[in-house]
């Protein structure tokens, strides 16, 4: 009779691993990046009589609403990716991968797409401080999308050459933690800059 | 209330009671600089207020991550038993009884 033990966790394992705590550093680094930038916004627009000022354009909202969606709609693949490799069927894993990476850049080229039509309207970074805190506040999360787009790729190629298991998927889990926050960091942006 | 208590609140209501006189402004500058009711004082003071917040927010959401994570892992441990087989049939001296 084979007798049951329920296994103990290592003695010497971390309940938190280290790679995760690194991405909740950075994570947080992050947070307080944009906290800062979204203080600079919240001076320009609370000190504002009229916002948007009257002679700039109106921020597309039907569109960057249906991008919206997009953005926080690719974070559902990426959580299958994450739920696929911890049940150990590694073979979903870069597709999904690569679909959380597809939808993130199509949210890149609408954004890139809005952008130079606002452009051309004569919205610019030099257009005083809703052109400028608009550009730098969305261009910054933007940028953290696109590095955000760059990691998910690499971690699909991982995945096609078989280097994650169930066991060993740390790149996979740092990197779907990330996409979570460019997500949850848009959750916030788009009620500041669009809606309010 | 112990007269201890007592001097204690004493004390706090004092110390707090010129801040009652006055709108409390975040910073010196926010109140001098402006007139009242200004947008841009306002915007300012909001602005400080939200940075002054989001740090706090940041380091005490993760350390309650941490410190849960922490505590359920102790539990764990803790509620880690080894479950042995009740129902174990007895077995002559000298065998082994199928242990793996």
């Amino acid at each position: 009779m084979r007798r049951r033990v329920t296994p103990l966790p290592p003695a010497d394992s971390p309940p938190v691993s280290n790679t995760r705590l690194a991405i909740i550093v950075l994570i947080t680094g992050e947070s307080m990046l944009f906290a800062g930038l979204i203080g600079m916004y919240l001076v320009f627009r609370l000190a504002a009589r009229t916002w948007p000022p009257p002679d700039q354009p109106r921020l597309p909202l039907g569109l960057t609403t249906l991008n919206s969606a997009v953005l926080l709609g690719s974070a559902i693949p990426l959580a299958r990716a994450l739920g696929a490799i911890r049940r150990g069927e590694t073979d979903r894993v870069a597709r999904r991968v690569e679909l959380t990476a597809l939808l993130g850049l199509l949210f890149l080229a609408v954004q890139g797409a809005e952008w130079a039509r606002l452009v051309s309207h004569g919205l610019t970074l030099g257009s005083g401080t809703y052109g400028g805190s608009f550009y730098v506040l969305i261009g910054c999360h933007a940028l953290h999308v696109l590095a955000a787009v760059t990691w998910l790729a690499v971690v699909a190629v991982l995945a096609r050459r078989g280097r994650f298991t169930r066991a060993h998927h740390a790149a996979l889990e740092m990197c779907s933690l990330y996409w979570y926050f460019v997500c949850g960091l848009w959750v916030v942006l788009f009620p500041l800059v669009y809606l309010y | 209330m112990p007269a201890t208590k007592r001097i204690r609140v004493a004390l706090a209501l004092v110390a707090g009671w010129p801040a009652a006189q006055v709108f409390a402004q975040s910073c010196a500058m926010c109140g001098s600089s402006f007139g009242p009711d200004d947008p841009v004082q306002r915007a300012f003071s909001w602005s400080i207020l939200f940075l002054m917040a989001t740090p706090y927010t940041l380091v005490g959401t993760v350390a309650g991550w941490l410190f849960y994570v922490h505590r359920r892992a102790a539990g764990r441990r803790r509620a880690a038993v080894v479950e042995l087989a009740w129902d174990r049939r007895k077995v002559p001296a000298g065998e082994t009884g199928g242990l793996t």
